[in-house]
């Protein structure tokens, strides 16, 4: 699969093997087979040693939700059209966005369908999973556990 | 190292400039400039252009059409960017021409012109300073960066959306008293509080504009310095820092690393701490960023920055006046010019040129100037004698 289907422009990059594994239902890290520094976003090359030795390894995206928004004013590429918008309705409401910490140094961002932005609150556990969207891109949901 | 001092200073009026193309914004900075110096393009030796967005500008090499109009080749002149700091990247690398011997009196120009395209498109661009690959895909904007710093903020520190907005109140009410500013208008709480929301929990008033316009400076060496001008202000300290590309990778996300780094590097050059800081332009491109601000140079503790501005320190009567130009916020914020206006501001001030927003006798000032959501930052300190 393309890499494009989840980071919607860049196309070409050493660890387009992410997608096709968020796709497959998995949030994949990269693991430095020389230091042991874990990387996600994964990585392909290790800026703690200078290795580019990788492995993949899949993470157990589950943790505290290190701060969150919900963005009214959107990009150009998300604002032409609504349906183009994730999880929004016809009369524009968008979707809050989070970051969870899964794991020391392991941040997750994902879109936060399912809650309504007043009962966010920072802190508070989540877990990430993949998620396709009707258009068949690939992205990644966050909701409390 | 050589010493370098400012010896003039040029603003154009920032706004909406449907009027004026980039080149013809330069034009107006560089002839204030180049007036208030008594001095020509002739005994100039180099320039250095800030300009932030190739997209805002239409074009890869925008330093081109400016030194093509200003008629300064074949001298160099080249571009920098740093985001929203290229302004004082730009101030940075002028100042490097001259400490180092290459140069004596060096041109430094900043310069956006934004309004050209559309909010969305503008939003889009400047969304795109943050990671392209991994966090633009979830929407993030430059005001969805500062928010998620702020409900951080507020999370951690109880700092409340009111206190948020007492800082636009502030900077609009200076931004009234400054005719280069874009938004000339004083505003109430009650109507910073009730604005729309933009990403929350930031509002229309904690954001800062979207804005043409451009500045300048020309700085010298300490002989030439003392030859062009009866005031020269100088540069004392320059800290830059950086941090990591992601919010998400960040140490803290209630403070920008980037910032304490420049901050410890200018002061110890300078030899000062925030206490001897008279005057200040701090990076307001949103209400949160001026209150983590406060607290990431040392105008109070951590998580004391709510209480700061609640308590109106922060105006000209105040312990440290901060932003008293107007800020990002009301005075406008088009991203290659501001380090350079930030530069102008803090000139006028320790030469007490600025009018009714003068601030008693200042001695040291600082201009604190922040790229994207904190992945660099600098900061400059000035002196008077
Ligand atoms: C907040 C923002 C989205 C509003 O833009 P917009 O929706 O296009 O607003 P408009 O230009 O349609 O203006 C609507 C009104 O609000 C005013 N306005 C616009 N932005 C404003 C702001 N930031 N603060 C106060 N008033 C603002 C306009 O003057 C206009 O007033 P009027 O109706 O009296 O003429 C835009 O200003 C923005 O994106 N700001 C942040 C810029 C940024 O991210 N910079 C980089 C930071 S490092
Ligand atoms: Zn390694």
């Amino acid at each position: 699969m393309e890499f494009k289907n989840f980071s919607l422009f860049i196309s070409q990059t050493k660890v387009n093997r992410f997608a096709d594994d968020l796709a497959g239902g998995k949030i994949m890290s990269t693991l430095c087979k020389k230091c042991g520094k874990q990387y996600y976003p994964p990585q392909a090359d290790c800026s703690a040693c200078m290795a580019s030795d990788m492995e993949w390894k899949e993470i157990k995206a589950e943790g505290k939700l290190l701060t969150f928004t919900k963005i009214h004013v959107p990009p150009e590429h998300f604002a032409v059209r609504q349906p183009l918008m994730p999880f929004s309705s016809l009369q524009f409401e968008p979707c809050p966005v989070g970051i969870i910490e899964a794991g020391k140094g392991l941040p997750v961002m994902g879109w936060i369908p399912k809650m309504d932005v007043k009962k966010i609150k920072v802190g508070m556990k989540m877990k990430a999973s993949p998620f396709t969207l009707p258009d068949g891109k690939i992205t990644i949901v966050l909701e409390p556990v | 190292m050589r010493k370098v001092g400012i010896v003039g200073i040029g603003h154009g009026k920032f706004g909406v400039r449907s009027d004026a193309s980039l080149r013809e914004l330069v034009f107006e900075a560089v002839k204030a400039c180049l007036d208030d110096s008594r001095i020509t393009l002739k005994e100039v030796d180099s320039m250095v252009t800030g300009v932030a967005g190739d997209e805002f500008s239409f074009g890869i090499q925008p330093s081109a059409q400016v030194h093509d109009y200003i008629g300064f080749h074949p001298k160099p002149n080249f571009r920098v960017e740093a985001a929203c700091a290229t302004g004082s990247a730009a101030l940075r690398t002028g100042w490097a021409n001259i400490a180092s011997g290459l140069a004596d009196v060096v041109l430094v120009v900043g310069v956006e012109k934004m309004t050209e395209v559309p909010t969305s498109t503008a939003t889009e661009i400047m969304g795109r300073a943050g990671d392209a690959t991994w966090e633009y895909p979830f929407g993030t904007t430059f005001p969805g960066y500062y928010a998620m710093i702020a409900n951080a903020h507020m999370a951690e520190y109880g700092t409340t959306e009111e206190q948020l907005a007492r800082v636009a109140v502030k900077n609009h009410y200076y931004g009234s008293l400054n005719p280069y500013a874009q938004m000339q208008k004083e505003i109430t709480l009650e109507k910073a509080v009730t604005s729309f929301t933009v990403a929350y929990p930031l509002k229309l008033y904690d954001c800062s504009l979207i804005t043409d316009g451009a500045a300048a400076i020309l700085l010298a060496s300490e002989e030439k310095a003392k030859a062009i001008s009866k005031k020269p202000v100088w540069v004392a300290g320059l800290g830059c820092g950086t941090d990591a590309m992601r919010l998400g990778d960040r140490k803290s996300l209630t403070s920008l690393q980037a910032t304490r780094e420049a901050a410890r590097a200018a002061y110890k050059m300078a030899g000062v701490g925030p206490s001897d800081i008279d005057v200040a332009t701090v990076h307001d491109c949103f209400t949160i960023a001026e209150v983590v601000a406060y607290e990431d140079l040392g105008f109070c503790e951590k998580g004391e920055g709510g209480k700061l501005i609640e308590a109106k320190e922060t105006y000209v009567e105040g312990r440290i006046p901060v932003n008293v130009d107007g800020g990002l916020k009301s005075k406008g914020h088009p991203l290659g010019a501001t380090g350079v206006s930030m530069a102008v501001e803090i000139t006028k001030q320790l030469r007490g040129e600025a009018g009714p927003r003068q601030v008693k006798d200042p001695e040291v000032g600082l201009t604190h100037n922040v790229g994207g959501s904190g992945q660099v930052s600098f900061i400059h300190i000035f002196r008077r004698q």
